[in-house]
């Protein structure tokens, strides 16, 4: 089993092997070494899950079965900006359906996509808990609240605008 | 004096790190410290100035540019420059109706710092449990009447019991703080403000158990909640509060964080014992339950973070003193999240049998835009609505049963008179469906078809037999399903039927959504004789659908609108129509 | 072993203790549907079809996985069980992409399983051929040679290029079997001590025999005419269907026990009552044998005939007067069937008469295109307006000229006179083939419908009369096709059995799943052009009744056979899906929506995985896992979207599957099949 014929994709794999060292040995650490592997790859290329499953002395479709269970795991690769927008109970009284209309008309994409650009993906969340400043969302860590649809696209225009003056 | 900046998740969203760094650029000499949430999150960001212990100012909705001002007030002595930023009588009483227990320390105390929690009575609790038997522990929750405080309102000693008296060792105590409910944060608040009173309350447990090993489990979108316990687990392990011989009484108990990847049926106790496994979150079989064979199939006691927080203090308090407060049946205080359209959003601890009229109206301040209010929604995907005429209920397990809502976690979604009930029905069968596990039939393809049939109403496609076949499917899915999730998913569903059923017979007879909520059924139009030309519609609209010239009547291009209404916002002259 | 008592449905059930619901009430002979439970594996609880109701229990408990408690009391059919049941199996089917039958036999009016028969032929084994084909149609060579064959107009592979040559299929491997003088003839069981006379010895009459004497009963047939056969025999002529061949599947119908009295005519030779006297039941089996007339002048003229009655004639070999030339009117099975006769019976100008084109004929388009190759000469867009005569005796047709107007309620354009327009076409006779009524003087006593035909239940096929039972072209919706009384007496068959035996058990059609064709991608089929049945040349034929097919070559038979898409699903006969859904009757429509589709996948070495009938009872996952020792089947996603996946991208994964078929075996749909075979 050892030669992996797996080639889709060539991921360093001994980015992680300070990580498999630590946790292969402990019993029901996979979604700790998946974190980690995202951490490590921004995501879980596919010779990576097949790797862990190796050294977990697990098989590859039980770490695609967690993979894929998990909302917090991608299975391919995110946009430079990761726009997660709040879908909690109070986002969703204060309207945050029309705010997720109007980013998808303006980016082109639907929830989970990346733009062709590579310069944004959607990505829909349970609940920021920011419910006070709902609807809310936010981009790379920073959080955008009281959201109307026109303010939604004009905090995107101005990614583009500062991407466009680098 | 001491400024502190409030610093729970919610302030920093709102911009309170970025006041910190201010204040701290300026470097002033004055003492700045952090605390965590105090739960008036419409304020945020928050400053408090102490003068030694006491609280003399607090500042809100503090931004960037005030940290100038801040400083120099404070540097002078004199706060009335200030006075522009303080609190209002009025919201400061949001605070007067409540009574805190779980969050008694929560935006007081610098969460990072455990001398704070020790010097504010922490850690006191466990040095008395220390002394006692594990039985007088059970004993005394047992009398404090503490149920938990996750949704089902089970009492908190049998479960606790149930553990102490399963053979099998190790055992171990694992709190729930995969808080999941949409609209509910008071977990994190915990964590996040006061993470040693949920290390103490779980040690307590521990100890009643005979637990040496203790698991928190967090959900994945709180990395601040993650961080800070960490912090306060190191903490706690240099001050020997936690480790081996605890305290120099050879009681040994560890604590390790497990951060959940992001799945609302984690939950649900099974689950969540299946993803410490490294698993798929799907729950198991109930019986054996967790008690006998949880995780590692091991005896094993889960509770809440709520639930936990409660503990120090009644074992400090004693029982008695917990039990005074609430009603027959339910005991001690409930933490809600008070969110939607609510004029002061945030994080109340009221004590049990309080009215929810009261919650709303004298703590939260009533609806926002002095609206009609039209029901709330309790327990988030679980629970139910509770209609305006049903606002007398006070907060008591079986009364809010009865209703058809549950005491849930503590979401209180608050609702008025533009919020369609059909599509709220719908919006919680959609995060429901999307949360399903997959295991069970019921839960997998039921909620399934219950969103399709919500959809199809919300579009004006219902067909006459739908609300009865969607109570039909309702009923089956409740008796059917594997888990709590499937078993409850229907509640939402059937309370709005049970108190709104006239709105969606108007859904589905008429085609029509009586508060014009349902995108489908809507349509824009700009009426030619009432528009002037001013262009400002066409400006604003995000998707650019609105064209027209200058000084002359603009059109909407129906194709393109996305219904969200900007335009009608914006439009001074009333020429904007919906129907 | 320690033991306990509980009490499941009312009865006190011994078990072991820690032992399950499910494991107890089986023990006591009480069975419990389940979908994902299998005895070596882990107790799982996904399905929920299993769940009990307990007394003092306001939850219902999952039977596979709940361990009884002594002493307690435990439901599996209450209502509120079946309920909750029935709404997993309808959230199952709503889910469910799949066909279980193809629509060849779904459209067969006797249900016949045309892709089994045509799945055996393929594998060159007749005889299995025949024993399916025989479980409805005890006369397969004949009924392989004149049938209408709905199975093709229904199949699939016309999506691709053309149907498969079913019906030709059923009378190649019959005369297989026929040849080999080594009949399929299933023992019949023990004899019943009842007794039932079948009043017709057509198609429906001998099928409803057939049947019932299988089932043990003594079974007489009665028949009017000299031979049996009814219509078979004096309605399709022999270049169609030769008497030798009918006559020897009538043969092997009286060795499976049936008595045949012929020449007795109800209420000339008995009556019905007597015949009730007679036996148990009486089965009414009498056709329509009468002629439509023309309704236009002349029509009592001599030389105007009815079509059956001029078939009949040839049959019998009694003299016709049809004369040289002949109009035949009408544009079915029957008007060709009488006019190619009369081609070979001498005449020399044959015309049909058919108001509409030819388009809207409803005769088979090969019957039509044969006779034109005969020589006949289609009038079409003409109706006979009056019949002329001389001395009695026809001379001339008159037709009014028509036109298609409007469509009418069947969607057909009705035909319009052309005001003032006629031709006259000289003729020595008319033969009127536009259809049949039903003769019943003899059955006064059974209650008719408003047309005059015997009225029978149409689940129970009883008549007014008790223990009077009726099929065929004499009920109901009157003449159709012999398929049509053959299915109907098969499924009479079975309730007149319940009948016999004192239970009430009317037909119910069986729920299937169907896949709608739309949703169906045929360009992936390579094309495969339908093999032609080879056939004598129209100038020789045209002189003689020897049979016009010539037969397929074994080579023609199995290409044909081969053919076939296989449409139905292979585990149909043990699927416990729809078998609990015939158990309880489910209304999966009212929860239709969004399904998984049909993707069919063949990573795995042996085994083909169908998604669309995939339950996720995740059996083959914990097989996999629990039993083989390998876990190579994981689930992936979640909620509605979770799937199964034979593992994932390296095939040195998928090669680690060690053909246990632990897998398939433990499926309980047929989401997962061995084909092994076919390398």
């Amino acid at each position: 089993m050892k030669n992996c014929k797996c080639s889709h994709q060539t991921s360093d794999l001994s980015l992680i092997s300070n990580v498999l060292d630590e946790y292969k040995n402990k019993p029901g650490s996979l979604i700790t070494v998946l974190q980690k592997a995202q951490e490590i790859y921004g995501y879980l290329p596919t010779d990576v899950i097949y790797h862990i499953a190796q050294e977990m002395d697990t098989t590859p479709a039980e770490v695609m079965g967690v993979a894929t269970f998990y909302t917090q795991f991608r299975l391919k690769p995110v946009g430079k900006y990761l726009i997660m927008l709040c879908q909690g109970t109070a986002c969703h009284v204060n309207g945050s359906e029309r705010i997720e209309s109007a980013i998808c008309q303006r980016l082109g994409i639907s929830d989970g996509d990346t733009t062709d650009d590579g310069m944004f993906s959607l990505k829909n969340v349970a609940c920021l808990g920011c419910c006070s400043l709902s609807p809310v969302m936010m981009i790379n860590g920073e959080t955008y609240g009281s959201l109307t649809p026109q303010k939604a696209i004009e905090i995107i225009d101005g990614i583009y605008a500062k991407e466009a003056g680098k | 004096m001491r400024i502190v900046v409030g610093e729970g998740s919610c302030g920093i969203a709102a911009g309170a790190h970025k006041v910190y760094e201010a204040v701290e650029k300026l470097n002033s000499g004055i003492e700045l410290g952090i605390t965590g949430c105090i739960g008036m999150c419409f304020l945020e960001p928050i400053v408090d100035i102490y003068d030694r212990e006491e609280l003399v100012l607090r500042l809100v909705r503090v931004k960037e540019s005030d940290a100038q001002t801040i400083v120099q007030a404070v540097k002078s002595g004199d706060l009335t420059q200030l006075s522009g930023l303080a609190i209002t009588e009025d919201d400061k009483s949001f605070l007067d109706k409540q009574t805190r227990i779980a969050l008694r320390n929560c935006g007081i105390i610098d969460p990072t710092d455990i001398d704070q929690y020790i010097n504010a009575g922490g850690y006191k609790a466990l040095e008395k449990v220390l002394s006692m038997t594990p039985q007088a522990v059970i004993d005394e929750i047992k009398v404090s009447g503490l149920a938990g405080r996750g949704g089902a309102g089970f009492p908190t000693w049998f479960k606790w019991n149930a553990a102490r008296e399963s053979n099998g060792e190790p055992k171990y105590l694992i709190c729930n703080a995969d808080e999941g409910d949409p609209g509910a944060f008071m977990d994190r608040a915990v964590i996040e403000s006061d993470p040693h009173n949920l290390i103490e309350g779980m040690l307590i447990g521990a100890y009643a158990i005979g637990a040496a090993e203790m698991v928190v489990y967090v959900r994945a979108e709180y990395p601040l909640a993650i961080v800070r316990l960490e912090k306060a687990i190191e903490q706690a392990r240099a001050k020997g509060y936690l480790g081996k011989n605890i305290l120099g009484t050879g009681f040994c108990c560890d604590m390790r964080i497990k951060a959940g990847a992001g799945a609302f049926v984690c939950g649900e106790e099974t689950a969540l014992i299946e993803s410490l496994e490294g698993k798929r979150g799907m729950p198991r079989l109930k019986p054996p339950f967790p008690a006998q064979c949880g995780y590692n199939d091991q005896p094993s006691n889960i509770n809440n973070v709520e639930t936990f927080a409660n503990v120090a203090w009644i074992i400090q308090n004693g029982g008695e003193k917990f039990a005074a407060m609430g009603t027959k049946d339910s005991k001690g205080t409930k933490v809600f999240a008070l969110t939607g359209k609510i004029k002061r959003g945030g994080l109340v601890e009221v004590p049990m049998g309080m009215t929810i009229r009261d919650i709303i109206y004298d703590i939260g301040g009533g609806i926002r835009g002095d609206r009609k209010c039209k029901a709330v929604q309790l327990g988030g995907p679980s629970g139910g609505c509770v209609p305006y005429d049903k606002f007398d209920t006070v907060i008591d397990y079986k009364a809010l049963a009865a209703t058809g809502a549950i005491m849930g976690s503590g979401g209180m979604v608050v609702m008025d008179d533009t919020t369609c009930m059909v599509g709220m029905a719908k919006f919680f069968l959609d995060f429901t469906a999307k949360e399903s596990c997959g295991k069970c039939v019921h839960c997998r393809i039921g909620t399934k078809r219950l969103l399709e049939i919500l959809d199809r109403i919300t579009k004006g496609e219902g067909k006459d037999g739908d609300i009865e076949l969607l109570e039909e499917l309702c009923d089956g899915v409740k008796s059917g399903a594997l888990c709590g999730l499937g078993q409850t998913a229907p509640n939402p569903v059937l309370s709005t039927i049970r108190y709104f059923r006239d709105e969606y017979e108007a859904h589905i007879k008429e085609k029509r959504c009586p508060v014009g909520e349902c995108r489908d059924l809507l349509t824009y139009t700009i009426e030619k004789e009432k528009c002037r030309g001013c262009t400002l519609c066409a400006k604003k609209c995000p998707v650019n659908a609105i064209s027209g010239q200058v000084k002359a009547p603009h059109e909407i291009d129906r194709d393109v609108c996305i219904k969200c209404g900007q335009c009608v916002t914006l439009c001074r002259f009333g020429a904007i129509t919906v129907r | 072993m320690d033991k306990i008592t509980v009490t499941i449905n009312g009865k006190a059930c011994q078990g072991n203790r820690n032992d399950t619901i499910l494991n107890i009430a089986a023990a006591n002979g009480i069975v419990i549907p389940t979908l994902c439970h299998h005895y070596n594996v882990k107790r799982y609880g996904a399905c929920g079809i299993c769940v009990v109701e307990a007394e003092n229990s306001p939850k219902l408990m999952r039977a596979c996985s709940t361990v009884a408690t002594d002493g307690a009391v435990y439901y599996t059919e209450s209502e509120r069980v079946v309920k909750v049941r029935k709404i997993a199996l309808e959230l199952l089917m709503s889910d469910h992409e799949g066909d279980c039958k193809g629509p060849c036999s779904l459209n067969c009016p006797a249900g016949t399983d045309c892709q089994g028969y045509v799945k055996a032929i393929a594998q060159g084994d007749n005889r299995h051929a025949v024993e399916i084909i025989k479980e409805k149609i005890p006369l397969p060579a004949s009924i392989g040679r004149v049938c209408p064959h709905p199975c093709e107009t229904a199949c699939r592979r016309a999506h691709v290029e053309e149907p498969i040559s079913i019906a030709f299929l059923k009378y190649y491997a019959a005369d297989k079997v026929l040849a080999s003088n080594s009949p399929v003839l299933p023992k019949p069981k023990p004899a019943s001590g009842k007794t039932v006379g079948i009043i017709g010895g057509g198609p429906g009459g001998l099928t409803a025999a057939y049947f019932l004497a299988l089932a043990g009963h003594a079974v007489t047939v009665y028949d009017a005419m000299p031979q049996m056969g009814g219509m078979l025999r004096y309605g399709i002529p022999e270049y169609r269907l030769p008497k030798s061949v009918l006559d020897k599947e009538i043969a092997e119908i009286r060795s499976a026990g049936v008595k045949m009295e012929n020449n007795i005519k109800i209420g000339t030779d008995i009556t019905l009552a007597q015949l009730r006297d007679r036996h148990d039941a009486v089965v009414v089996a009498i056709g329509a044998w009468k002629n439509m007339g023309l309704g236009c002048e002349g029509e009592d003229l001599d030389g105007v005939m009815g079509g059956i009655e001029f078939l009949r004639k040839i049959a019998l070999g009694l003299p016709t007067g049809i004369g040289k030339s002949v109009a035949v009117v009408g544009g079915g099975n029957t008007a060709m069937d009488a006019c190619r006769t009369a081609v070979r019976a001498g005449a020399e100008k044959v015309y049909v008469i058919y108001r509409r084109t030819r388009d809207e004929m409803p005769a088979e388009d090969i019957e039509i295109d044969e006779a034109t190759e005969e020589g006949v000469v289609f009038k079409f867009l003409t109706n006979p307006d009056c019949i002329i005569g001389e001395n009695g005796k026809v001379t001339k047709v008159r037709l009014q000229v028509m036109e298609l107007g409007e469509p009418d309620a069947s969607g057909r354009r009705s035909p319009v006179p052309v005001e003032g327009e006629f031709e006259t076409l000289s003729v020595d006779s008319v033969i009127c083939a536009i259809g049949q009524k039903v003769n019943v003087s003899g059955f006064e006593e059974l209650e008719l419908n408003k047309r005059g035909i015997i009225s029978a239940d149409e689940r129970t096929f009883a008549t007014s009369l008790p223990g009077v039972f009726a099929v065929g072209d004499a009920t109901n919706r009157g003449a159709s096709i012999a398929i049509a009384a053959i299915g109907e007496a098969n499924k009479a068959a079975m309730v007149i059995d319940g009948y016999l035996c004192g239970m009430d058990i009317p037909y119910r059609k069986p729920y299937v799943s169907e896949r709608d064709t739309d949703d169906i991608d045929f360009t992936r089929f390579e094309k495969s052009a339908r093999v032609k049945m080879p056939v004598r040349p129209a100038q020789q034929r045209k002189h003689d009744f020897k049979e016009v097919n010539l037969g397929f070559s074994d080579a023609d038979a199995v290409a044909e056979a081969k053919r076939c898409l296989e449409c139905g699903c292979h585990d149909y006969k043990d699927c416990k899906l729809i078998k609990y859904a015939n158990m309880y009757e489910l209304d999966p429509d009212r929860f239709a929506g969004e399904k998984h589709t049909c993707y069919v996948e063949r990573k795995l070495e042996v085994i083909e995985r169908n998604q669309g009938k995939c339950i996720l009872c995740n059996l083959c996952v914990r097989e996999c896992r629990e039993v083989a020792g390998k876990g190579i089947l994981g689930l992936v996603d979640r909620g509605f979207k979770t799937v199964i996946r034979p593992e994932f991208r390296d095939s040195s994964v998928i090669s680690g599957c060690a053909d246990c078929l632990a897998c398939v075996d433990a499926c309980p749909t047929g989401a997962l099949k061995f084909i092994g075979n076919k390398k």
